[in-house]
């Protein structure tokens, strides 16, 4: 159990590369125990560093970072899903969403059962024995999402997961993604560039801005949870797009086009 | 249609040669007549045979052991980036250095003939091997990467399940360059040393064809290693697609 | 100038037919310029080539070179054969091809070994742990070695014309000419090494033959004629005249050579009788005779090389160019001083 309720914590965190990009400036941010927030902003906002730090890919130049991956309190407490599916073509799919576990130890006749319990949740049971070359986009990035979830994990970071799928396969792997989330703990950060996406899944949104990137504004989206596809006719949900589009309008005012 | 007369490219060639050589007359001593070659091949084919079979051995026992040591360093260069800068070089030199320059040298310090000529095939063949995998090492998906280290891998974890697969297309198509330049340097150095005697492989006797003016037996012993040059390329070609298959793009339809 | 101009032409007329009638010949050899082409290389320099209407070009051979490839192609006139091996495989392949001349009555190959070793006695190199045997050797009269004298291909070893290894091996031996490989083993090892001449062993070979195609013989014999007497005044000029013309044209074939180790080589000839001995002190130099050459075949089909029928010792070559005393009495001349 957490002392802290706040899983996630960002404190005046700045990041400025060996290459003299200065990604961020002075961000301050939180994600409670099992919410779901998402970073939206347009090109070069920082978003991606923001997850990477959560990660502990990448260590800030002045600040304070506070999440599972960095206090080690667990193994693969985190799971991150890139915008590509970045699966091992060499392998099948059992294979790699096997993968966490086995780094950690585990022997394949172990992780049989877990394994197959995720693969039922993404809807890809059939595919156990499948290659990633034969799937489509839609599956593949299911696959990198069952992989994400076979650990178990605390925090769940997702770079611009959906951004290469067709609409129709977005808007389900939305839905979809809401389920699995809902149904346990789990604290989601998702970095997206899509208004509608983001008012669509979150509870909380943070806009930020480029140049350094820095938090502008935040928004939090008053519709209880499950969300069902008609939500996006509903006038809340068009209320907080047109704010959120706004937002980004004034942050893109100070970036080139 | 196309398919058929692409099978019949060689069969026209040699067709073509046999008449040239029949209607020009010209002597067997200068351009023997295919028929005659295959005659020669025919009729000398259980000592031919005996060299074939040794040249194979040099062919892929250099081959081997390249394939060996060009794995090994490259998995060093690629786990620990100092000794790369360090010892790379020198594998650079060992490439462009002309082997038949070379090959005198390495037969007057090695003792042992076979291994002197199992050197010199090993110089030629390792460096693409070495190249390709490192280059197939470091290929590796750098959000792949992140993963394993997010997950915790150990080095040899990293190595094992994440850059050798990785390096695997790579090193095979280091692999189909190597079996050629492996055969090339088993010849090469053979033709510097001109082995007589007891275990003698193919470019002894076209060494001895030549030094006695035996043409046609010339144009045998080079017709066995020109098959052994295809054949080699067609083996790797088959293992690529047979452990890339599934995945790869370069044998996916 | 009171001559009329029509003398002028007349004997401009005249000179050009010798000065056009010098025939273009190129002679490729078997090895970089050294002192065993001494006497083709005299005829260039002293003139002897060019009084007998010939303007020859040497074309050197080496140690990657085949030039024997060269006379059936058409792209020398004479190629110089090292031994009646050779004249035997061309004529087995029907290469039409002759000899006609043989400027060695003794073949110089000779198998060199480490004084104190007990190599003295020829019966003990055949067990030599190792012998350093360079590949065309290989492929001719060591197969004659092992048939007739028990060598055993255990030992064979690639001589790649580098004396380091059988320098550095006191119980190595290796092949090398009489009057060459002795004089530079002793340069650069400092001790005289043992010297073992396959002639005085059985093996009875001409050696250095001049070879020609057998259309040249037949269409142009007077040419053949020419090209073999030049040289063989060329060669009694070398051996017992003035050839520092000759070696300095050799040097600047081969900058390698040294004036020192040629001089050293002549006298070895000279004393072991490779050139001049035998039939040539009565026929001339470049004597040769059918019975030996039938011989010469008889042992090395005796000793596996050949097949009965293979080759026709009476093909082999053509004696209608040597054996008239040529430069016989040049050379008591220059022997009379």
């Amino acid at each position: 159990m957490q002392s802290d309720d706040s899983r996630i914590r960002l404190e005046h965190v700045s990041e400025r590369f060996p290459s003299g990009l200065h990604a961020l400036e002075d961000v301050n941010l939180q994600v409670a125990a099992g919410e779901f927030v998402s970073l939206l902003g347009p090109s070069g906002c920082g978003k991606s560093t923001v997850l990477r730090l959560v990660a502990g890919l990448d260590f800030p130049s002045s600040g304070r970072v506070d999440a599972p991956a960095l206090r080690r309190e667990a193994a693969a407490t985190t799971a991150f899903v890139f915008q590509d599916p970045t699966l091992m073509p060499w392998a099948s799919v059992f294979d790699n969403v096997y993968l966490p576990l086995r780094l950690a130890g585990r022997t394949r006749k172990e992780v049989a059962g877990p394994v197959a319990d995720v693969l039922a949740l993404v809807g890809l049971d059939d595919f156990a024995r499948s290659f990633p070359s034969e799937l489509s986009g839609g599956m593949r990035m299911r696959a990198s999402i069952a992989r994400a979830l076979v650990t178990q994990p605390q925090v769940l970071l997702m770079d611009e997961p959906f951004a290469a799928l067709d609409e129709v396969t977005r808007n389900r792997l939305n839905l979809d993604l809401l389920a699995w989330w809902s149904a346990r703990p789990l604290s989601v950060l998702f970095v997206t560039h899509s208004v509608f996406e983001a008012a669509f899944l979150s509870q909380r949104v943070l806009v930020m801005g480029v140049r350094p990137g820095h938090v502008v504004t935040e928004l939090r989206i008053e519709q209880p949870y499950p969300r069902v596809a008609s939500f996006r006719g509903s006038t809340v949900f068009q209320q907080a797009c047109r704010e959120l589009s706004a937002a980004i309008e004034s942050v893109q005012q100070g970036a080139p086009a | 249609m196309m398919r058929l007369l692409s099978w019949l490219t060689i069969p026209m060639l040699l067709l073509g040669w046999e008449l040239l050589v029949r209607i020009a007359g010209i002597p067997p001593y200068t351009l023997p007549a295919p028929s005659l070659v295959a005659q020669t091949l025919w009729a000398n084919f259980p000592s031919l045979a005996a060299s074939w079979w040794f040249t194979l051995k040099i062919t892929f026992g250099a081959l081997a052991l390249a394939c060996a040591g060009g794995i090994a360093i490259a998995a060093v260069f690629a786990l620990w980036r100092p000794v790369e800068v360090a010892l790379f070089p020198l594998a650079i030199m060992l490439q462009v250095t002309p082997l038949v320059a070379i090959a005198p040298l390495i037969l007057i310090y090695v003792q042992s003939t076979t291994a002197a000529l199992l050197l010199c095939a090993w110089v030629v063949a390792f460096f693409p091997i070495l190249s390709s995998t490192l280059l197939g090492l470091r290929a590796a998906d750098p959000n792949l990467r992140d993963l394993f280290r997010l997950y915790g891998a150990t080095r040899w974890q990293r190595l094992r399940l994440l850059l050798a697969p990785s390096a695997l297309p790579y090193f095979l198509g280091g692999l189909k360059i190597s079996g050629g330049l492996s055969l090339i340097g088993a010849v090469t150095a053979e033709m510097v040393a001109g082995v007589a005697g007891r275990e003698t492989g193919l470019a002894s006797r076209i060494l001895e064809a030549s030094f006695r003016t035996e043409t046609p037996k010339m144009f045998a012993a080079l017709t066995l290693l020109v098959i052994t040059g295809v054949l080699i390329f067609w083996l790797f070609g088959a293992l690529s697609r047979r452990l890339l298959g599934r995945w790869h793009a370069s044998t996916l339809p | 100038m009171n001559h009329p101009r029509w003398l002028t032409l007349a004997v401009i007329l005249l000179w050009m037919p010798l000065v056009i009638a010098a025939d273009r010949v190129t002679f490729a050899t078997n090895w970089k310029a050294e002192a065993a082409h001494g006497g083709f290389y005299q005829a260039i320099a002293d003139g002897t080539y060019a009084r007998y209407g010939l303007d020859v070009q040497i074309l050197q051979g080496g140690p990657q070179v085949n030039t024997a490839a060269l006379l059936p192609a058409g792209r020398v006139d004479f190629l110089l054969a090292g031994n009646l091996l050779h004249c035997f495989d061309n004529v087995k392949n029907g290469l039409p091809t002759i000899a006609v001349a043989a400027m060695f009555q003794k073949d110089p190959q000779a198998l060199l070994a480490h004084p104190g070793q007990g190599y003295e006695d020829f019966a003990a190199l055949k067990n030599a742990p190792v012998a350093f045997i360079a590949k065309d050797g290989q492929f001719s009269w060591w197969q004659w070695l092992k048939v007739a004298h028990g060598f055993r291909d255990e030992a064979l070893r690639p001589y790649t014309y580098n004396l380091g290894p059988f320098l550095a091996n006191r119980k190595a031996i290796q092949q090398g000419y009489s009057f060459a490989e002795p004089i530079y083993a002793e340069k650069q090892g400092q001790f005289k090494p043992v010297v073992h001449l396959l002639a005085d062993h059985g093996f009875s070979t001409y050696s250095t033959l001049i070879e020609t195609r057998v259309d040249t013989v037949n269409s142009r014999p007077d040419l053949v004629q020419r090209f073999v007497d030049a040289s063989i005044e060329g060669w009694v000029n070398y051996l017992y005249g003035d050839r520092r013309a000759a070696n300095a044209l050799m040097i600047r074939d081969n900058p390698e050579m040294t004036v020192a180790e040629i001089e050293a080589a002549v006298a070895l000839m000279r004393a072991q009788g490779i050139v001049d001995s035998g039939e040539s002190l009565t026929n001339g130099v470049g004597a040769m005779n059918q019975a030996r050459i039938r011989d010469f075949h008889a042992q090395m089909v005796r000793a596996g090389l050949y097949k009965q029928g293979d080759v026709d010792p009476a093909r082999v070559a053509t004696l209608q160019f040597v054996n008239r005393k040529v430069g016989l009495e040049l050379k008591s001349r220059l022997t009379a001083r």
